[in-house]
């Protein structure tokens, strides 16, 4: 068997390509999509969580949105069709808060991707959401497989570390946004440079 | 009525939030999934400005900003590009096109409006 090129995503990152690939990534209450256009046999992952929801009505789904549009667009670029995604869902682990109510992070995030896929038609096929324990999964993004292995104590303790310092950077980030240009003019709005990469906590993979 | 505005992106998520930043300013807003639909749309019912995105099916933003500046009645109706794209080369691409302005994802909906009320007040 032919070694396959490997990417390891953190959150925040998305990547598609049509190069046969192996993406990696560990959850905890994050989401993790793999996308599939069976036809064109380009595959890609993203890896996101939403923040918590602020005073000022953000209900942190704009995040969710962003992270999704950001990896459906790669995957347009890559040579995929949008009518052919197929959809695969993972994480929302109940890592960082134990309980079951509706507002804590995991179920936030379940709730959002459902609804997301819902309203834009994508056929999921398949689901491994919510759970107590972190997932590794393996995307092979040429035949849209995915392995999904769950992890033990020693991850589940490094997986809560790093969600909740994400946490709390997606708290500032939630701020950031992209700059506006009108050709005729000059800048309009630059809260946020054209040289940062980050973007609403969504960060390109460089070489996708 | 409000100035009309067209929408032109594949994602129904997205078209929402739009809709929902300019039609809490006044603005009528109209959604088309792709820029073959736009360009339809645009010929049956004419927009006071155009918000498209890049990636869709059938035609791509850019090739619908193509199209749109080809009609005579369009030669200086305002077009935004909404993407996700920030390299200066696609943002040249918008420019040589016809584009009027560029704005990266993620959008704050009041920049947006912001944009927009500049280039089209919402009632005329």
């Amino acid at each position: 068997m032919v070694d396959l090129p490997e990417v390891t995503l953190h959150i925040g990152q998305v990547y598609a390509t049509r190069t046969p690939t192996v993406v990696k990534t560990v959850l905890g209450s994050c989401i993790a999509v793999c996308l599939l256009d069976p036809v064109s046999r380009v595959g890609g992952m993203n890896h996101f969580m939403l923040p918590s929801p602020t005073h000022e009505s953000r209900s942190g789904a704009q995040f969710g949105v962003h992270a999704m549009d950001l990896l459906i667009g790669a995957m347009q670029k890559a040579g995929a069709e949008r009518r052919r995604l197929q959809a695969k869902l993972f994480g929302g682990g109940h890592v960082i808060q134990i309980g079951l109510n509706g507002s804590s992070v995991p179920e936030r995030n379940i709730g959002f991707i459902e609804e997301f896929m819902t309203t834009e038609g994508i056929t999921v096929l398949s689901r491994d959401l919510g759970g107590y324990l972190p997932r590794r999964i393996q995307l092979h993004t040429d035949s849209g497989k995915v392995y999904v292995k769950r992890l033990g104590q020693h991850a589940l303790r490094q997986t809560r570390t790093e969600e909740k310092a994400v946490m709390r950077i997606l708290g500032q980030e939630a701020e950031r946004f992209g700059p506006i240009l009108l050709f005729d003019d000059r800048e309009v709005d630059r809260r946020v440079g054209s040289e940062s990469a980050v973007r609403g906590g969504v960060r390109w993979v460089p070489g996708s | 009525m409000g100035a009309r505005i067209l929408i032109v992106d594949d994602s129904a998520s997205i078209r929402q939030m739009i809709r929902t930043a300019l039609e809490g300013d006044g603005y009528e807003v109209l959604e088309c999934e792709d820029g073959e639909q736009a360009l339809a749309a645009f010929q049956a019912t004419p927009a006071d400005l155009v918000i498209t995105d890049i990636y869709m099916p059938r035609m791509d933003g850019l090739s619908l900003v193509r199209n749109l500046r080809e009609l005579p009645a369009l030669r200086f109706t305002p077009i935004l590009i909404l993407t996700t794209e920030e390299g200066d080369d696609m943002k040249q691409r918008g420019r040589a096109a016809g584009a009027t302005g560029w704005i990266v994802k993620p959008f704050q909906a009041e920049h947006l409006c912001r944009v927009v009320g500049r280039l089209v007040p919402a009632r005329a």
